[in-house]
């Protein structure tokens, strides 16, 4: 609880004084994005039609750690680029990320499974910092229905083994701490390594349940 | 014969001229991630004048080579750069070819 607390702090203290990383490609691309674990796995695509905002549709599916919980949204997705800050060697940005959908939700229950749907909304910020050699992000979003709140908090920090060129793959180190809210009383632990080069972002790694996590994002 | 000799030379300065290579090269603040600049390169590529592109994160470099006798105002480039995103901080024009403007760059980051 104390860590989970601790976690919530850290991202709203950013979230004031800074913004995040990535969610779209440049005006006139498509983005999908994948995100896998054995709890969370999300995948989206949007389409960038300004190079601040993009739109796109989303599916996620999220289960407890006990799994007595399980939740499907399907979502319509706006991404909004707030402010970006551009420094001679580092880059800072403050997005926006929302979606409205579609909510499938069983809760086990000691009489059998409770079912429903519901609308379910999920307004959220994120912000990042980065320079070819280290990198920071934050991320808040709520994910919020009648009854039902798996508020989504994230804090990442990473640095790269060596500076690359733009045309070669450039290898990082990436610690990630999360919470989902109602689905698990834990702060999950990931330490990842990523692979970015001009064409493609991955980034694989193992929780310290031993649980493995990947990751993906293309720009089209 | 004199005649014929000075315009054999006019001939080729305007040749040399009209055909001349040029490089645009704008320096770059905020393009520190390759995945993120990819936007630049493909969009300048897209241009119908482009020769070559090539970006230099370490030192925030894009340097957009013309086609001959073809033109890519600054402006053009400022906007394809900020609507990717990023910041020009200054463009200069150069008559060196892409390929050259590289091999100068990157033996300048291996001397450091």
């Amino acid at each position: 609880m104390f860590f989970k607390q601790l976690l919530l702090f850290a991202v709203c203290l950013q979230v004031n004084n800074y913004a995040t990383a990535g969610p779209m490609g440049f005006d006139g691309s498509f983005m999908v994005m994948g995100d896998f674990n054995n709890n969370w796995r999300e995948s989206f695509i949007n389409y960038a039609v300004t190079p601040r905002d993009a739109f796109g549709v989303s599916a996620t599916y999220m289960r407890s750690d006990d799994k007595s919980k399980t939740r499907t949204l399907e979502e319509f997705t706006y991404t909004r680029l707030l402010h970006r800050w551009n420094l001679p060697n580092s880059q800072a940005n403050l997005w926006f990320a929302g979606g409205i959908g579609a909510l499938q939700g069983g809760d086990k229950l000691a009489t059998g499974y409770d079912n429903f749907d519901k609308v379910m909304i999920t307004p959220g910020i994120q912000f990042d910092y980065e320079t070819t050699r280290v990198y920071f992000q934050t991320t808040y979003k709520f994910y919020r229905a009648s009854d039902i709140n798996h508020d989504y908090a994230s804090v990442r920090a990473g640095f790269s083994f060596y500076e690359s060129d733009y045309d070669k793959t450039q290898p990082w180190f990436v610690l990630e701490a999360r919470n989902m809210n109602g689905l698990s009383d834990k702060v999950e632990v990931t330490p990842m390594l990523r692979l970015i080069n001009k064409s493609f972002f991955v980034e694989a790694g193992m929780n310290t349940d031993y649980k493995p996590r990947f990751n993906f994002m293309y720009i089209f | 014969m004199k005649k014929l000799f000075l315009a054999s030379i006019i001939t080729v300065l305007i040749s040399n001229a009209a055909f001349a290579t040029e490089t645009i090269k704008a320096n770059v603040n905020g393009m520190v991630c390759a995945f993120c600049a990819q936007g630049i390169e493909k969009k300048m590529r897209a241009l119908s004048q482009t020769k070559d592109v090539y970006v230099n994160l370490k030192q925030r470099v894009v340097a957009v080579e013309v086609k001959e006798g073809q033109t890519i105002s600054d402006e053009t480039v400022k906007e394809i750069i900020s609507n990717a995103g990023y910041s020009v901080t200054s463009i200069t024009k150069s008559d060196q070819a892409v390929a050259t403007i590289k091999a100068q760059l990157e033996a300048k980051q291996e001397a450091k």
